[in-house]
């Protein structure tokens, strides 16, 4: 706010040489500067205009808001106007919270401006329009001081243009929360559910609620966040006056991960009970996981690897128990070693600030590529093309499980994980937040439960003794089985593809259905090595290395190819994906472009997307002026997006910028967009 | 409150720190069992008054809440009439030295001269120990528990706040109404009301 604040005087400083400044009498105390300004430097009948008392604190004081929590007092101003000049209610800048032991107030540093709105009734013909307010206001540090002074401004008759003060006033509105263009609800419990269409909540920082009167809840107690389903909740503690079947009305600051903030306001209605993941009990946590990870054994993604395992059982078949015990204890060793790797990995990275779920690795085209692959060489494997000898190589499964080596089995386990990921199944949802949520140890304990749950059935399988002997004994029905099972791997693999093909397009789905074949051909050429020698094994083993080596080179190009563009939930305005090319030979052209740079961590970007660019009003701008819309989805870091951000002087989203047509220059139109703004924007270039 | 700080918030463990325990004490639930040092150097403690109604004031000289309380008298004139009724006045001060609002005992007795006032006994909490247990939030903060030991009244000395003594005439006066209800053995209609006034000056906290 301060910061935005001295930018904007700054801007004012270059940009409005021929504007009034319109500041009242100045009154000051060490502690605050306070004055009344205006927005305009001209009165017009008939229309309205914005004073505001614009409070300068010094260094450590601070005022408040209108709930100023569980102390202090929100300023109040008393207007005296002439007959039909009336005074709306302060718009409140959104405000900060000032937690002192157990006492939460929400106020403002620094400078804040208090803008009111006043409206001008039409045959209002004085040739001046005298503003005069008591204003008192209280303002605290270690101790409080009640403050009060009177103001008077006086606004000459005329055609009002902007005054040295509009761009605070912008600024203010810039800081102030929106009405949330989404319902939200509170449960009898005090959870308040936010939907906000589009958001990846698991991108947000920090979000807290702020009553708009005193009572509703208890402001020091914690606000327990967690992401929902398109939206997040908070788990407030209710307060004195808090009465389920009234709703709850206040507003929800929300930072997302690169540090900015969006305020939005609203009027949660009655909703139904709500549990969220975040106050799971730690008995219940562990419980969830244990069973999370036990159904995570029945879904889809997890069905190649059971075939896997179920060739190990057959491998059982006959043999010892000891043998048997061993591979399944190496079996859940690895399972639990890559759940707790998996934990690790998503706890660091979350610490150092990227954002990331269940299943993240498969974000990645190169990830899922390279995945399919390893199915898809499984599954080969399986039917027969090659063999695998035993040491590291075994991960490759099967035939190291058939044979029992316990190193095998460990790289099972391990492969069992890191394929479910994708796969998410019921109770996962509440045990991975919660955990993700706790505690280091306890995160741990949580994934540990997963992985214990998911090595369970093996483990019990291979532990009881009496279904090792039902099982028929070794024969030729083990080499049809294990060839059977190779379609899984198969289907899987394709399956894999086709998550290629979402995120990187037909090239990405080119490079990786080409791979396959080169790791066809490596692995052929190696099972043909594997019945030669001398010159001929020599060549076999050398062109399966060749094509081995081609198919990695090819995995290094996916990670080049770009992006998808389907990532996008809200389709409400046809558009294109930003290029810098595209937008270079549309500008070439002359057409109107109008850019909009977005992410679906961006709670500004989904509000201005809903209240302003999918109305319909803008969408038939679109279409009638040929303005071709341009979205850079900067969700995924897009170097691409990072430079056009660079060069306006950016370093994050939201930006819109309309280039209108024919060479005029382009406009950076606010990150606070409004359907009006936009609109008034077109009509400027004359379109 | 970030992800991390919540997570830290949610351990159990965190209520073994008093420090950052909130658990404001409930209307209708057994007052805290407070135990304090008064201005006389005695030891004070809710048990002691079992069957006469407590009333709890927090206090802080230097805050113009207070100071609109007791310039014109109504804060001494509540504490009159509250002995009247039998009822035990105790005003706490929890100010750190240091601190605004801060009294050694020569000067707590000193200013319930200067100012006319007739509390019971003067606490002196300058550690916030009482205030953390009554989760007490401003000065003036008050509470009341009735002859059995049950809170009865939690918040504001009466309706508006503000700094102003004239408002104190046109306000409803919460404590008073319900001294009065508590004698004639009625319900209390508003039992908890806004608290208003400065923060209580908690020690090591911004």
């Amino acid at each position: 706010m301060i910061h935005r604040l001295f930018v904007a005087l700054l801007l004012l400083a270059i940009a409005a040489p021929g504007a009034r400044g319109l500041e009242s009498n100045v009154a000051a105390s060490p502690r605050a500067q306070a004055s009344l300004v205006s927005d305009v430097d001209a009165h017009t009948a008939g229309t309205t205009l914005r004073v505001g008392l614009r409070l300068r604190m010094a260094p450590g004081w601070y005022t408040y808001w209108r709930n100023p929590g569980d102390a202090g007092a929100a300023a109040e101003l008393a207007f005296s106007l002439p007959a039909g000049v009336t005074a709306g209610p302060i718009v409140w800048p959104t405000p900060a919270r000032h937690p002192t032991g157990p006492v939460m107030s929400y106020g403002y540093e620094g400078e804040v401006l208090l803008p009111v709105t006043l409206t001008v009734p039409p045959g209002f013909a004085a040739a001046a329009l005298p503003v005069q307010v008591h204003a008192s206001w209280l303002v605290c540090e270690r101790i409080c001081v009640p403050e009060d002074a009177d103001f008077t401004l006086t606004l000459p008759a005329g055609t009002a243009s902007n005054s040295t003060e509009a761009p605070l006033f912008a600024a203010t509105d810039a800081a102030t929360p929106r009405p949330a263009p989404w319902p939200a609800a509170v449960s009898p419990e005090g959870v308040l559910s936010l939907r906000i269409p589009g958001l990846d909540a698991s991108q947000v920082r920090e979000a807290w609620f702020a009553p708009l009167a005193w009572g509703q809840i208890e402001h020091s107690a914690p606000q327990d966040f967690s992401p929902a389903a398109d939206g997040l909740t908070l788990a407030l503690r209710p307060g004195a006056e808090f009465r389920h079947a009234a709703g709850l009305s206040g507003i929800v600051v929300i930072t997302d991960h690169t540090g900015r903030t969006s305020a939005l306001e609203l009027t949660a209605t009655p909703g139904p009970t709500i549990i969220p993941a975040a106050i799971l009990p730690l008995w219940q946590l562990v419980v969830f996981a244990l069973a999370a990870g036990l159904i995570l054994n029945l879904m889809p993604c997890v069905f190649p690897v059971l075939a896997m395992k179920a060739i190990g059982l057959a491998a059982l078949a006959g043999g010892d128990r000891r043998a048997a015990r061993g591979q399944a204890a190496a079996y859940a060793g690895g399972v639990l070693v890559t759940f707790l790797a998996l934990a690790a990995l998503l706890v660091g990275l979350r610490a150092a600030g990227s954002v990331v779920g269940w299943g993240f690795q498969f974000q990645s085209p190169v990830f899922v590529a390279a995945t399919a692959w390893l199915l898809f060489a499984i599954g080969l494997n399986m039917s027969g093309l090659f063999e695998v000898g035993g040491g590291a190589v075994a991960g490759l499964g099967s035939r190291a499980a058939a044979r029992g080596g316990a190193t095998g089995s460990f790289l099972t386990g391990m492969l069992a994980v890191v394929i479910a990921t994708p796969c998410t199944a019921p109770f996962m949802g509440a045990a991975i937040a919660g955990a993700l949520a706790a505690p280091l140890a306890v995160t741990m304990l949580g994934f540990l439960a997963m992985g214990v749950g998911f090595a369970l059935p093996y483990v019990a399988f291979a532990a009881i003794p009496g279904i090792a002997r039902r099982l028929p004994r070794p024969g030729t029905w083990m080499v049809v089985l294990r060839q059977v099972l190779a379609f899984p791997m198969y289907a899987a693999a394709v399956w894999l593809l086709w998550v290629v093909t979402l995120q990187a397009g037909p090239t990405g789905m080119l490079i990786t259905a080409g791979g396959a074949v080169l790791i066809g051909f490596a692995l052929w050429a190696t099972g043909l090595a594997q019945h030669r020698s001398g010159i001929g094994r020599r060549l076999a083993a050398t062109t399966a290395i060749a094509a081995g080596v081609a198919a990695l080179a090819l995995l290094s190009t996916l990670a080049a190819a770009p992006p998808s563009s389907t990532t996008s939930a809200s389709a409400a305005l046809p558009g294109e994906p930003f290029t810098p090319a595209r937008l270079a030979a549309l500008r070439s052209a002359g057409t109107p472009v109008f850019v909009n740079m977005t992410a679906a961590w961006c709670v500004t970007c989904i509000v201005n997307e809903q209240v302003a660019l999918a109305q319909p009003a803008i969408r038939q701008a679109f279409i009638a002026h040929g303005i071709t819309y341009l979205k850079g989805d900067w969700t995924r870091r897009d170097p691409a997006i990072s430079d056009y951000l660079r060069a306006l002087g950016r370093d994050g989203v939201p930006l819109y910028v309309f280039y209108p047509a024919a060479g005029a220059p382009p406009v950076v139109l606010p990150q606070i967009l409004t359907e009006q703004r936009l609109l008034n924007e077109f009509t400027r270039a004359g379109i | 409150m970030t992800i991390r700080r919540r997570a830290l918030l949610a351990l159990p463990a965190a209520l073994a720190l008093p420090g950052l325990a909130h658990a404001a004490p409930s209307v209708g639930a057994t007052a805290p069992a407070l135990i304090g040092t008064d201005s006389n150097g005695a030891t004070v403690s809710l048990a002691q008054f079992a069957g006469k109604p407590v009333v709890i004031e927090w206090t802080n000289d230097g805050c113009p809440y207070v100071r609109k309380w007791y310039s014109g008298g109504a804060m001494q004139e509540l504490q009159r009439q509250a002995a009247a009724m039998g009822a035990v006045w105790l005003s706490v001060i929890s100010s750190p030295p240091g601190e605004q609002g801060h009294v050694e005992a020569p000067q707590a007795n000193e200013l319930t001269r200067t100012r006319n006032a007739a509390p019971a006994h003067v606490l002196l909490d300058p550690d916030q120990k009482i205030a953390r247990l009554y989760a007490a939030t401003v000065t003036p903060h008050m509470f009341i528990v009735d002859a059995r030991g049950t809170l009865v009244y939690a918040g504001g000395a009466d309706s508006i706040a503000s700094t102003r003594a004239d408002d104190i005439a046109r306000a409803t006066p919460y404590v008073r109404e319900a001294l009065t209800a508590l004698a004639a053995g009625r319900p209390i209609t508003n039992a908890v009301t806004r608290p208003y006034g400065c923060v209580v000056k908690y020690r090591g906290q911004v």
